[in-house]
């Protein structure tokens, strides 16, 4: 390159960024309309690749260095765990006693099975990294059964809770579209008053997630801390997975219902593996054929 | 310069891959900095007007496949963050604290300004930040915080990745 390039030389140099910005504009004004999809889903299958791959080594790293540490809590814990286990053998076996017994009682009251959904367990590869589209990378696709739309919930501290949906599918790494994002939309219904509402996200793991559409009727029979459930009702949702606790209750009266404040049932920072529904038993079906 | 352009892309995505895959430890009020955007700033600062731009299409494009956003979104912001910043090409002195911070937050406001740009023209299709969160103000403040520590880690580089500069 020349030390003092021609006027021509530094005119085009300085289109540049208006073409590239140009670019991504067509690029938007394309994906955001119906060719959508077909771009990203090959990126994500390409570019998931790479992300799994600094996840790996991350987590080769970070569990090189746990693994010492923890060695030597495993000796301990072998011992106790030896002992333990001798006591819970005798347990299983009355348990087994105790799980056939209650099986017969079910079966006399009366009572379906708990419905059981089939999954496939995925690990946290990445978070999306701006904090506008909160986005969660795991570490399987569609080789291992994942489809678009699929639910995804998690376990934490004992509870199932909802975590989102399958938004992008690549060959081995799916998006994840949490539900707090701001565009993200679940029906729900208070698992104890049974009203129904619609939750949204806020965007943030720190905002809390909003009911709307609560029937005013309901604010008597709402109590700070009750459990909210997805209703299952026209969703691609199961019904009866934990989505949060009531936080907060809002009356405006200009509006014909009330909204609710909901502390997320669970803690997304501290996620690191979750569960993909892959098939919804139909469980109105299900009763209607009883 | 097109060498310089393919390895700021590369350095570009890996620092996003590393900011989504290892940063969540240090987020703060579900913030964690923004790695690319600050490496960004300073390869644009450094280069001019094609070479960090052009970094920074390609390197959004490539978020815009690794995240939930309309693909050109990240291209967009990106590229005007680049352009803006490539603009002070050589008006300053980089110390080593004062200016890093003030470009490190300054950029994410552009960032956000950049996102508001094309949600005016987009509307919902596109997510922008509200100037009224804290989201956006705790974003700029830990850029602004990060940015000394990723100048000064990417001034060895300075030959590789802002040729122009480094023959001066």
């Amino acid at each position: 390159m020349a030390d003092s390039p021609s006027k021509e030389t530094r005119r085009t140099r300085r289109a540049v960024p208006g073409i590239l910005l140009v670019v991504s504009l067509m690029c938007l004004i394309i994906s955001t309309r119906s060719l959508a999809g077909v771009p990203e889903r090959v990126g994500i299958t390409v570019f998931g690749f790479f992300e799994k791959g600094f996840a790996a080594v991350g987590s080769f790293v970070s569990d090189t260095l746990a693994s010492i540490a923890e060695l030597r809590r495993l000796r301990a814990d072998y011992q106790e765990l030896a002992g333990k286990l001798e006591r819970y053998t005798n347990i299983e076996r009355g348990l087994a006693d105790l799980q056939a017994e209650n099986r017969r009682l079910k079966e006399q009251l009366g009572f379906s099975d708990q419905l059981s959904y089939e999954r496939i367990s995925a690990r946290i590869v990445a978070k999306d990294p701006a904090s506008l589209y909160p986005t969660i990378l795991i570490n399987k696709g569609i080789e291992d059964g994942i489809r678009k739309d699929m639910p995804v919930v998690a376990f934490q501290d004992g509870i199932e809770g909802l975590v989102g949906r399958i938004l992008e599918v690549g060959h081995g790494t799916s998006i994840v579209i949490p539900i707090y994002d701001g565009s993200s939309f679940v029906a729900a219904r208070l698992d104890k008053a049974r009203h129904e509402g619609l939750v949204g996200g806020s965007g943030s793991t720190d905002e809390p997630l909003v009911m709307r559409f609560v029937k005013k009727s309901a604010k008597d029979e709402v109590q700070y801390g009750d459990l909210v459930v997805t209703s299952g009702f026209e969703s691609i949702y199961p019904p009866d997975i934990a989505i949060g606790r009531v936080q907060k209750i809002r009356d405006l009266e200009y509006q014909t219902s009330i909204e609710m404040d909901l502390d997320p049932i669970l803690d997304f920072s501290r996620l690191e593996y979750v569960f993909v529904i892959r098939s919804v038993p139909n469980a109105r079906t299900e009763e209607a054929s009883q | 310069m097109i060498r310089s352009i393919i390895l700021s892309t590369l350095l570009l995505i890996g620092c996003s891959f590393a900011q989504s895959a290892w940063l969540g430890g240090i987020a703060v009020l579900g913030v964690v900095p923004d790695l690319s955007l600050v490496a960004l700033i300073w390869i644009s600062y450094m280069n001019g007007p094609v070479s960090g731009p052009a970094s920074g299409f390609l390197a959004g494009l490539v978020e815009d496949f690794t995240s939930a956003a309309p693909l050109g979104f990240h291209a967009f912001v990106k590229t005007a963050v680049a352009t803006a910043a490539s603009l002070l090409h050589g008006s300053f002195f980089i110390d080593r604290f004062l200016l890093p911070i003030v470009l490190g937050t300054l950029g994410t406001i552009a960032k956000a300004l950049a996102a508001g740009f094309l949600s005016l023209f987009f509307g919902s299709a596109v997510h922008s930040y509200s100037f009224l969160d804290r989201i956006i103000w705790l974003e700029a403040a830990y850029n602004g915080l990060v940015a000394p520590l990723v100048f000064f880690l990417l001034a060895p580089l300075k030959r590789a990745l802002a040729p122009e500069r480094g023959r001066s």
